[in-house]
Parts: C-alpha cells; structure tokens; sequence
C-alpha cells in the first residue's frame, strides 16, 4: 500500500511517499526558516502564502525522489487537526484534489498522532503499550498508547509548550530562531548547574506540565545580571535553563512510566532531537530498566512521512475521510 | 475544448464548464468562509449535472483572486493540483477580469470592483471589451473606494457585488451618474476565459501558479515599513 504523505500544518511543506505504514520511499520538507528568522517566528499568514507557492513542487519531488507517479499512489494522508488554519488548509486542499483526480481514499490525519507515528518509522517493532511524550513548539503530551491508534491523555502543558519556550527564551537573549537546536549547541559550552532555575510542577501530583514561570524566571536572571552590570553568560543560562525543561520532561515521563507499568518510553516531536534530553532519558531509563525510543533526527520535527504512518494506520482500522474534509486547528487527539 | 473553471475568491464559489463558446454548467453556491470543505465535492456534483467526469476536462480555470486571501489559495490549490494530476493544461483568470467579462456587452469601459475587506476599501481594475473577452487597461488598484474618480472617465460601468453602493459613491464624488452591474464572479466565466488563452495554446506554469493578493500580509507590511523608517 503507497500512501502520499502531505504535511503544511505550521512552517513546513512536506510531501512523502511511504510504503505499508513503514518504508520511506521519500521525504521532502521545505522549511520556511528564511522567513522564520527574518520575522523572529512563524507569521501565519505569511506561511500560508509559502505553502500555497511550494505545495505542487514539493509533492512532484516525493514522487520524482520515489521515482513513482501519482497514478502508483493508493491512498493520500493529510494533517487535517492541530495547526495553523491557513497552513492546514493548502495542504488538505491539494490531498482532497489528488484524492478525487485518481480516485484514491483521502485519510485526514492529526497531526500529534503523526508525532506518534514518527517513532514507528524508525522502530517498526516498538512495544505496546507504553508511555510516549510528543514534545515540539506547538505542544507538549504525555499519552499512554495501549494499542495502535489507541492514547489516553495523561498531562499536557497548561501553558507554553517545551519547545516554544526554547524559542522564547532564544529570542529573549538573541539567539537565532529555532531556539531548539541554537540553545542545544550553546549548552555544550555551559554549566547546567550555574543557576538553580525551578523545575515548574515537577513535583505536583499531575502529569501536567508548565514552562511559563520557568521562562520568567530565566528572564529575570538575566535582567539582574543587566542591572549589575555583570557579564552575561548566556551559555551558562542556556545550558541552566535547557537543564530544568529536561528534568521535568524526563522525571514527569518516568513517573507515568511507573504509574502505568510500562517499560517502555516513546519520546518524539521536534524537542526530542535536543541531544541533552536523549542523554537524560538514556541514564534514567538504564538505571530503571526501562527501554527508551526516539525517531531518527530526521523524523522530529514536522514531516509528512509520519503522517502517511499514521494515516496508514488509520486506513487498516477502516477510517478513511471524504472529499468535505474540512481542517481543525484546536481539535483534540481521539482515540 | 471542454474547460473548466473555478473561483473561490468570494463569499460564494463558483464552478463552471464551458465547451468553446457553450456553457455546459454554470454554479454558484453560498461558501461563506469556508471554501475547502465543498469545492472539490462541487466541482464532481457540477461535471456529474453536466454528464461529464473529470477525464473529459481538456483545460482548467482558475479564479487566482483578488478577494478572500484564504479562498484563493484553496482555490489555486485546488485547480493547480487537479491539472497536475490529471496532466491537464492550466489557465489563472483574474477575478476582476471574470467580473468585468460578465459586463462585457454593457460599456466601452468597464471597472470590476471586488470588496477588500475593511470599510470602502476596494480591489479594482479598468478593462474594455476585446475580441468577445475583456483587455485590462491600467494597473490594478488597492485603496478607498473614493479613489477610483481618478481612475474613471467617461461612460464606464461599475461591475462587482455592490456595485450599485460603489457606483453611488463614485457618483456623487464625480457629480454624475455611474451605471452599475451586479454581479458575482462565475465560474462559466472563468472557463470561457481560460478557454481563449488555452485554445490560443497559452498556459500557466501549473506547479507555479500563485495568487494575486495584491496586499502583502500585514505582518510583512509592518516589517517593511519599520526597515525603511529605520535604515
């Protein structure tokens, strides 16, 4: 089964080609980080026009890279759930197109459960159940997964997500945008124990999480700095605040681990690519016998790979979606 | 040749075929803002009325704008990923040169008026019948309705939804009566548009095709406009 994979549900347009749930034929993402660094993060209406201008040649170069033809496509899959309206709708508008031109099933996927997906991609044999935390810019989620396509929600972020207080406090201190991958690096160079930041709710009875008192605190440190006139160690506040995200995401994960009885952790989305977070879960996890998974770095951050995954799986439950597929910017992740 | 064409630039759609110079189906429904959810299903539903699929369409149409940014770009999705797809050729239509051809028999000189959103702010542009189709003559304009005095002389019809209100206005400020067409962007329209320029063997680059905005998001406005205040 080839499924067309189509993915504009924020900053990225993706198209891929993806056999049986699990072989990537082609991936193409064109990022839009010209535009992300020039306007200091993504501008909806602005990423909208992006989509629209790339959509049709981002989707040639996955069949071309595929060396298929749409006529070779069996099913298209499409985020249609959670992002930006105007970027979600280019891609579902050519996904229903493809659908009814070659009369093929169009699959309207969410995009966490595309995350979720991500790490199926890169470990075809991954134990249900377990406990996955999807972490990226635009949320934060601990699930337990019992079965394909099957999640219960646990926590979730009551404000930021974890990735985009990465790029707040990267823009607070100057750094470039993403913030991800920019304050990772910097960190290397720092003291993740020169300032004592809150680990915000790390010990509250809930799974829930919350880095906004976490971002304030940062830019008070920072500011007092300022106001002494002392020099700025930016990688020791990079390397300090990138510490505390890191234990609430790993501690609040271990605890849903236990709690559930599992052993085994599923961590993706586009933080799961910080190389601070895979090490802490890689000891944590080896000191508690428990087995931890992440996607190949290529598959953290949005793709539409992981979309055709998901929507492969959702095609062998039966669900497929008609040509009225409409987009859902806050819908919330069934199953 | 069997054309299709499609405009999603307004608070209706439209869809419509067209076989050289006979309409074969021609409709025009209510979308409101929401576009994507019945475009493709009523472009099967309109081709269906028609006796016809969608593999005996030879050319498309498309309505490229200006008007609702978020219509036009499901619509030029939709109608680049449909030629794509079936390997079809591809025409953009302006909306306002739909409109204008609607009125093409009323006037030597017809302004196509189309809402831009906020207040009396319009998108405009002055055409003349040419060869059984419309010419533009001109640039486009952005601005206040008001401000197309400057662009009419003589004894141009106003086209457009509203074009009544905008004639009145136009009216008083240049202290004459200024005849008026309602009139929606059609889909038949479009197709017998890019029909012409796709018999004439012209097309558009199909993986290319943009919409005609014709205003930079705010976003991007704002930013410009800080550089050259500050550079």
């Amino acid at each position: 089964m080839l499924i067309l994979g189509i993915e504009t549900s924020c900053d990225e347009t993706s198209a891929a080609l993806v056999a049986d749930g699990r072989t990537i034929l082609s991936s193409i993402i064109a990022t839009q980080l010209d535009l992300l660094k020039k306007y200091g993060g993504v501008v909806p209406e602005i990423a909208a026009r992006r989509h629209t201008e790339l959509i049709g040649y981002v989707i040639k170069e996955a069949l071309d890279t595929a060396g298929k033809t749409l006529d070779d496509i069996e099913a298209v899959a499409v985020t249609s759930r959670q992002g930006l309206i105007g970027c979600l709708l280019v891609g579902v508008a050519a996904a229903k197109s493809i659908s009814y031109s070659k009369q093929v099933p169009l699959i309207g996927v969410h995009h966490i459960e595309g995350h979720i997906f991500a790490n199926r991609l890169s470990h075809p044999d991954l134990p249900l159940p377990h406990v996955c935390l999807t972490v990226s810019g635009g949320h934060t989620m601990l699930l337990y997964v019992e079965a394909d396509c099957q999640y219960e929600l646990l926590g979730t972020t009551l404000d930021d997500a974890a990735g985009e207080a990465f790029d707040k406090i990267a823009k607070f201190l100057g750094l470039d945008f993403p913030g991800g991958p920019v304050i990772d690096k910097l960190s290397k160079q720092g003291d993740r124990k020169a300032f004592n930041f809150p680990r915000p709710m790390i010990r509250s009875r809930t799974l829930d999480f919350s880095f906004s008192g976490l971002k304030t605190s940062v830019i008070n440190a920072f500011k007092d700095k300022v106001r002494r006139g002392e020099p700025l160690p930016l990688a020791d506040i990079a390397a300090s605040f990138q510490e505390a995200v890191v234990d609430v995401l790993v501690g609040k994960t271990m605890r849903a681990a236990e709690e559930r009885g599992v052993t085994t952790v599923s961590v993706t989305g586009g933080v799961s690519a910080n190389s601070r977070l895979r090490r802490v879960f890689e000891e944590t996890c080896k000191r508690n016998k428990i087995d931890v998974f992440f996607p190949d770095l290529s598959l953290c951050t949005d793709n539409a790979a992981m979309i055709a995954a998901a929507g492969y799986a959702r095609m062998m439950m039966g669900e497929v979606s008609d040509l009225s597929l409409n987009v859902f910017p806050n819908a919330p992740l069934e199953g | 040749m069997i054309v299709l064409g499609l405009d999603t630039s307004h608070y209706t759609n439209a869809v419509g075929v067209v076989e050289g110079d006979k309409i074969l189906a021609d409709f025009t429904y209510e979308a409101k803002s929401d576009s994507l959810e019945q475009i493709v299903a009523n472009i099967e539903s309109t081709l269906q009325n028609a006796g016809l699929t969608l593999k005996d369409v030879e050319g498309i149409g498309v309505g490229l704008g200006p008007g609702s940014w978020t219509g036009i770009r499901v619509g030029v999705t939709v109608g680049k990923m449909l030629a794509f797809s079936e390997g079809k050729p591809v025409a953009g239509v302006t909306t306002l040169e739909a409109l204008a051809y609607a009125a093409r028999n009323e006037s030597p000189l017809i302004c196509a008026v189309i809402g831009a959103g906020t207040g009396d702010a319009v998108y405009a542009a002055l055409y003349r019948p040419e060869n059984g189709a419309v010419g533009r003559i001109g640039e486009y304009y952005v601005g206040d309705v008001k401000g197309l005095t400057a662009l009419l002389s003589g004894p141009a019809v106003l086209v457009g939804n509203g074009a009544r209100k905008y004639a009145d206005i136009v009216g008083r400020e240049m202290g004459m009566n200024i005849k008026a067409v309602e009139a929606l962007p059609g889909g038949a329209s479009v197709a017998s548009l890019a029909s012409r320029r796709l018999t004439r063997g012209e097309r558009d680059d199909v993986l290319a095709l943009t919409p005609l905005y014709l205003k930079e998001s705010t976003a991007k406005a704002f930013v410009n406009k800080y550089r050259s205040s500050h550079t």
